[in-house]
């Protein structure tokens, strides 16, 4: 992702997350984090684990999911995956060296609604984390929703047809934290959602957003790549008999 | 700091006795799937039924989503099913979009409830068309 600094340098942060779906109802992920802020250095910043389950074995009209997970991250740590507590745009401009002497060891739990409604997705994201350092409880939320430009698929196989493309829009941000629960002091963000899925597997999601307020950054563009390894684990199993 | 080990040592734990866990979707298991398809569902129509065009809109879709498990000519790979067999044909077009936007996520098949409608009934008059 790209974000604009007031009062500091304009950054870059990239995630290289990797996915395995462990089962039907269980998905596993490890996320590598760095950043380059410009005018500065270019820095590894940490890495997360997390875990998503399904509670309810079947559909319903809104489906939770529960979602944990464990970072070691420095205070460096530009990526944005959620904005919570007080997060806000000056926490990220003091320089490279400063900023990485502090890790953070947190705790983070999410439940996200997931409702699928005439094409549209909707999902809401409740999201608390903790600093394992004794630091209060944070607070955070997320609202998306999103539709493919086409509901039906076409016969031929083709990478610009609608069908392939979804556009949708989100809200993000912080909720404050367990001492002060307000939405003072902290960042918001409404952002436009555009996908494109290309028929080989790979999917590309672009995700211009603009702060709502005077906390937030003024402008972050996310991007985003993602490929799908077709029987990733029959291959591993294969390799061991 | 130990707790990421320890917590790493909890996933690999788990996960291998989920991984246990997972039954085969063979045909047995989709034949109990598709009968927990409630009533309303499975007296559905499909939209599409018998157009020449959503069968191959459906084809295209199964490559795509499902011939990684069921294989490219849906006869079943490895413990997946084989959607030729009488079990899968004689369901009603209901039950199996049913199955599909349920998934039967005890047994390893996913949910496919992010794919519009259209599509997944798209699906279902393909893999009715392999009869």
């Amino acid at each position: 992702m790209f974000g604009t600094q007031r009062a500091g340098n304009d950054y870059l942060a990239s995630t290289m997350e990797f996915e395995y779906g462990v089962t039907a109802w269980w998905t596993s992920e490890f996320y590598l984090d760095g950043q380059s802020t410009f005018n500065d250095s270019t820095i590894f910043t940490g890495f997360r684990f997390e875990n998503r389950f399904r509670p309810l074995m079947r559909e319903h009209w809104i489906n939770p999911v529960i979602y944990l997970e464990y970072e070691n991250t420095s205070d460096a740590d530009k990526t944005m995956i959620e904005v919570v507590g007080t997060d806000n745009e000056a926490d990220y401009a003091p320089p490279n060296s400063v900023l990485r002497q502090t890790i953070s060891r947190e705790m983070e739990g999410k439940l996200i609604l997931s409702s699928d409604w005439r094409g549209w997705n909707i999902s809401e994201n409740f999201i608390t984390e903790k600093n394992l350092g004794h630091e209060p409880w944070e607070f955070g939320y997320a609202i998306g929703a999103s539709r493919p430009l086409r509901l039906a698929a076409t016969p031929r196989l083709c990478n610009f047809c609608r069908e392939n493309f979804l556009a949708g829009a989100e809200v993000y941000g912080g909720l404050g934290t367990s001492k002060a629960f307000s939405l003072a002091n902290t960042s918001h963000y409404v952002a436009a959602i555009v996908g494109w899925q290309i028929p080989s597997g790979a999917t590309f999601r672009l995700s211009p957003g603009w702060g709502l307020n005077g906390n937030s950054h003024n402008f972050i563009l996310r991007w985003g790549l993602s490929y799908e390894i077709d029987g990733f684990g029959h291959r591993v199993r294969s390799w061991f008999r | 700091m130990k707790l990421f080990p320890g917590l790493l040592l909890i996933f690999v734990l788990s996960a291998s006795i989920a991984a246990a866990q997972n039954w085969a979707h063979d045909s047995r298991g989709i034949l109990l799937a598709i009968a927990r398809a409630p009533i309303m569902d499975r007296d559905r129509a499909n939209p599409y039924e018998g157009q020449r065009n959503a069968i191959l809109a459906g084809k295209k879709l199964f490559l795509q989503h499902c011939a990684e498990c069921h294989g490219a000519d849906a006869r079943g790979r490895g413990k997946s099913a084989n959607l030729h067999m009488s079990d899968v044909q004689d369901a009603t077009p209901g039950e199996l979009e049913w199955l599909l936007r349920n998934g039967n996520l005890t047994r390893r098949m996913p949910s496919w409830s992010g794919l519009p409608e259209q599509r997944r009934w798209q699906i279902v008059a393909y893999i009715k068309s392999l009869r």
